[in-house]
């Protein structure tokens, strides 16, 4: 044969083992051979082990445009077992195809299991390939399992675009946050900042009544009722990787002005002219938060600097909004407010769960040189000791469209 | 004699490429480990050092215009110096080269191939690299000057695409680990520059051989305005970069990219990026690698030879049994053998043969 002859055979022997080898790939990870989990929830159960929630779509749903209601309902199958990749092998036996986690949109702890630390299930899901870092983290407050077997989309066709656009309501309510499984990992091993996650629950009971304030409210005792079982307000609040506590919807927000993740925001003060009605304003930050910690004792004093700026929403028949004088007391009344309700918050998050979850650490490490200086100033165990000053410095401008009544 | 001459921009391109592919694994992981918070300042302080010997390098074969390490050697030693710096190079490039096909390959399986044999994939690039060898230098050199500025775009873009997800505290404390750490062991992240050792080869490839101080300069800072994106990229986005250790980092950067819910998950793209990038580098090396055999043995035509050193790569590659030997080679050995024969060796042998030179000079005079 001629050196043309040897080169197309060596050309098409190379083809024909790429064809081979490729195709096993291909094959075991063909549409047909994976079921697409859209949320995993995670409960605890006896003998240390864990009852794991996988929620899938039909691939009819997936692949017929908007889909039918019948075709996109859900389904959640559970398995019990100790760890979360038998969980995963269990279910794969189950219904016969492999688990696929590129589309997972959340992970649902329910509360008890969180309580006992949740790293290595973290670590175990961020070693995973197909899971994505923008992959939502949630604690129930109700079983997990309940949770997800809840979440029915209101709105949307199907679960994974209410999963995928939920969080956003964070930019401009700031009653929940948007915490990723990305953000967790990294937190988990930060040495300046601490945990927090999206709280979540059933909205079954209406717990109005308990509540002074509208915005009181947390997952599992709100007012809303509705179609879907299930909300999201509040925060859940972790120390190192394990649940200490929770945040309702005010001390949420108040956690959002401090990291300046929230756009937008309605907040109620008392109307200085009538204290017993409220005025809602519509909030946002004129810029970022100036914060300030002094290291230099042994408790850490911490000083918060934030500008914000508003627009009254609540007309009432003698309102008026063009005087300056009215302007500058709603102005005032809104700065005694919110700087109480921070310090509070800030209080809480210190003494009561000793957990930095404003990274305040990240504005203490500055003061230090080397390392081995910051470890040796032990800044977890001190900001449970920390001083606060928080000043707010609202500027009223106007209302919206009326601006006399 | 080489026929192929580069331009100014091709060389640059050339030494950029091994630099990046080292960047595109565990470069960056490797840089932090030493220097922790303190890697940015660290990697000013070593890309002064790394622009020094650079500038040291060109002093140093500006009287030897045109010549190459090994024509320098055989200058100073005679044929056994040659031979010897040959086969060290020869060593040093294939064996990096294996080590780092290897490295990029297990992360190619573990993404993408979970079910086809290391081998094969593997296989691809070899085969790639065989194609490669045939066609001319030219070929590569031009494809490479396709391919990098498109990888340095891919990395500058990832750098503006995460900026909502850094935090700029992270490079506090300003010292990481001391100020001895940061200045006088965290020297040894001068082996970043690893493409210094492809200086030693170039000039007789230059078409303007006046140029190599100008290739030498631009090619260092280009590296390590490079390496500062990466490394930043990393450092402000993970809070545990320096604490724990992740496939490909540049990679898990690239997967927290979105603009909105319509423009996500764009791995793909850049692993396809990568993976051009790679091929050019593997091409590249295996160049320089047949041009020392070829001056060792005195072999006409080495293109024959193409075939035996991608089998040889592909032997390498198959000795490493698992990821801890990997890193051991790649963040360690590595290390050393760049300090040892890329800085300490090359480097003497070319301060002695410029005294040499200027001795034969007098005793000529």
């Amino acid at each position: 044969m001629n050196n043309r002859k040897w080169k197309y055979l060596f050309i098409f022997i190379i083809f024909l083992i790429l064809i081979y080898t490729f195709s096993g790939s291909y094959t075991a990870n063909s549409m047909d051979n994976l079921a697409y989990v859209v949320a995993i929830g995670i409960d605890a159960s006896e003998n240390d082990k864990m009852k794991v929630s996988f929620q899938f779509i039909p691939n009819s749903a997936m692949t017929t445009e908007g889909g039918s209601s019948d075709d996109s309902e859900p389904i959640v199958n559970t398995v019990e077992s100790s760890s979360i990749e038998t969980a995963i092998n269990l279910m794969n036996v189950y219904i016969g195809k492999e688990l696929n986690l590129a589309h997972c949109k959340v992970i649902v702890f329910s509360e008890e299991f969180a309580k006992n630390g949740v790293s290595t299930t973290i670590y175990t899901l961020t070693n995973n390939t197909e899971l994505r870092p923008s992959t939502n983290i949630i604690i129930s407050r109700c079983n997990a399992d309940y949770y997800i077997k809840n979440s029915k989309p209101s709105l949307e066709t199907l679960v994974t675009r209410y999963y995928d656009i939920f969080p956003n309501s964070s930019k401009y309510t700031g009653y929940t946050a948007n915490v990723t499984i990305g953000d967790f990992y990294n937190r988990i091993l930060c040495d300046t900042c601490q945990c927090t996650a999206i709280l979540g629950g059933t909205n079954s009971n209406n717990n109005s009544a308990n509540t002074k304030n509208d915005s009181d409210i947390i997952s599992d005792e709100s007012s809303i009722s509705g179609k879907r079982e299930t909300e999201n307000i509040g925060l859940a609040i972790f120390n190192g990787d394990k649940l200490v506590g929770e945040l309702n919807a005010i001390e949420t927000l108040c956690h959002l002005i401090n990291t300046n993740d929230v756009s937008t925001f309605i907040l109620s003060v008392p109307n200085p002219n009538d204290e017993t009605q409220m005025l809602d304003i519509s909030m946002s930050h004129k810029r970022k938060d100036k914060v300030y910690v002094d290291t230099s004792s042994g408790t850490p004093y911490i000083s918060l600097n934030i500008k914000l700026t508003g627009k009254i929403l609540t007309v009432t028949s003698d309102s008026n909004y063009i005087d300056e004088n009215n302007l500058k007391s709603i102005g005032n009344y809104t700065n005694s407010y919110l700087e109480s309700t921070i310090s509070n918050y800030l209080y809480k998050t210190s003494k009561e769960f000793k957990s930095d979850i404003d990274s305040f650490g990240r504005y203490a490490i500055r003061k230090f040189l080397t390392e081995d200086d910051w470890n040796n100033y032990d800044w977890f165990n001190k900001y449970k000791d920390a001083f606060f000053n928080v000043t707010v410095d609202a500027d009223i401008k106007s209302s919206h469209l009326l601006t006399e009544s | 004699m080489n026929n192929t001459k580069l331009g100014n921009f091709e060389a640059i391109a050339l030494i950029l490429t091994i630099i990046i592919n080292h960047t595109i694994l565990n470069l960056p992981k490797a840089l932090v480990d030493t220097t922790k918070s303190s890697t940015i300042l660290n990697l000013f302080y070593v890309s002064i050092i790394a622009i020094i010997i650079a500038t040291v390098i060109y002093r140093l074969f500006k009287n030897f215009p045109g010549l190459d390490l090994l024509d320098i050697s055989s200058y100073l030693g005679g044929n056994f110096l040659k031979v010897f710096i040959g086969i060290l190079f020869f060593a040093y490039f294939i064996i990096s080269s294996s080590t780092l096909l290897r490295c990029f390959c297990n992360n190619l399986q573990t993404l993408y191939y979970p079910w086809t044999s290391i081998v094969f994939i593997i296989l691809l690039f070899v085969i790639a690299l065989m194609v490669n060898g045939h066609l001319s230098f030219n070929a590569t050199i031009r494809s490479n000057l396709f391919i990098i500025p498109m990888v340095l775009i891919s990395v500058v873009f990832l750098f503006i695409a995460n900026i909502q997800n850094f935090s700029i505290h992270r490079i506090f404390p300003l010292l990481g680990e001391g100020l001895s750490t940061t200045f006088f062991s965290g020297i040894s992240n001068l082996f970043a520059f690893g493409g210094l050792a492809f200086l030693y080869f170039i000039p007789p490839y230059l078409k303007e051989t006046k140029d190599f101080h100008k290739v030498t300069i631009l090619s260092i800072i280009l590296s390590a305005l490079y390496l500062l994106f990466s490394v930043s990229t990393l450092l402000f986005m993970f809070n545990s970069f320096s604490e724990t250790s992740k496939v490909m980092p540049l990679y898990d950067a690239v997967r927290y990219i979105d603009f909105g819910t319509f423009f996500q998950r764009l791995d793909a793209i850049f692993l396809l990026i990568w993976i051009m990038s790679f091929i050019s580098y593997l091409s590249i090396v295996t160049k320089f690698s047949l041009d020392i055999f070829k001056k060792l043995s005195n072999i006409k035509n080495e293109k024959n030879l193409v075939f035996s050193i991608s089998l040889l790569i592909l032997a390498i590659t198959l000795i490493f049994k698992n990821t801890s030997m990997l890193n051991f080679f790649e963040n360690t050995l590595y290390k050393y053998i760049f300090f040892i024969l890329v800085i300490f060796i090359s480097i003497s042998i070319l301060i002695f043969a410029n005294i040499k030179k200027r001795i034969n000079k007098r005793i000529v005079g």
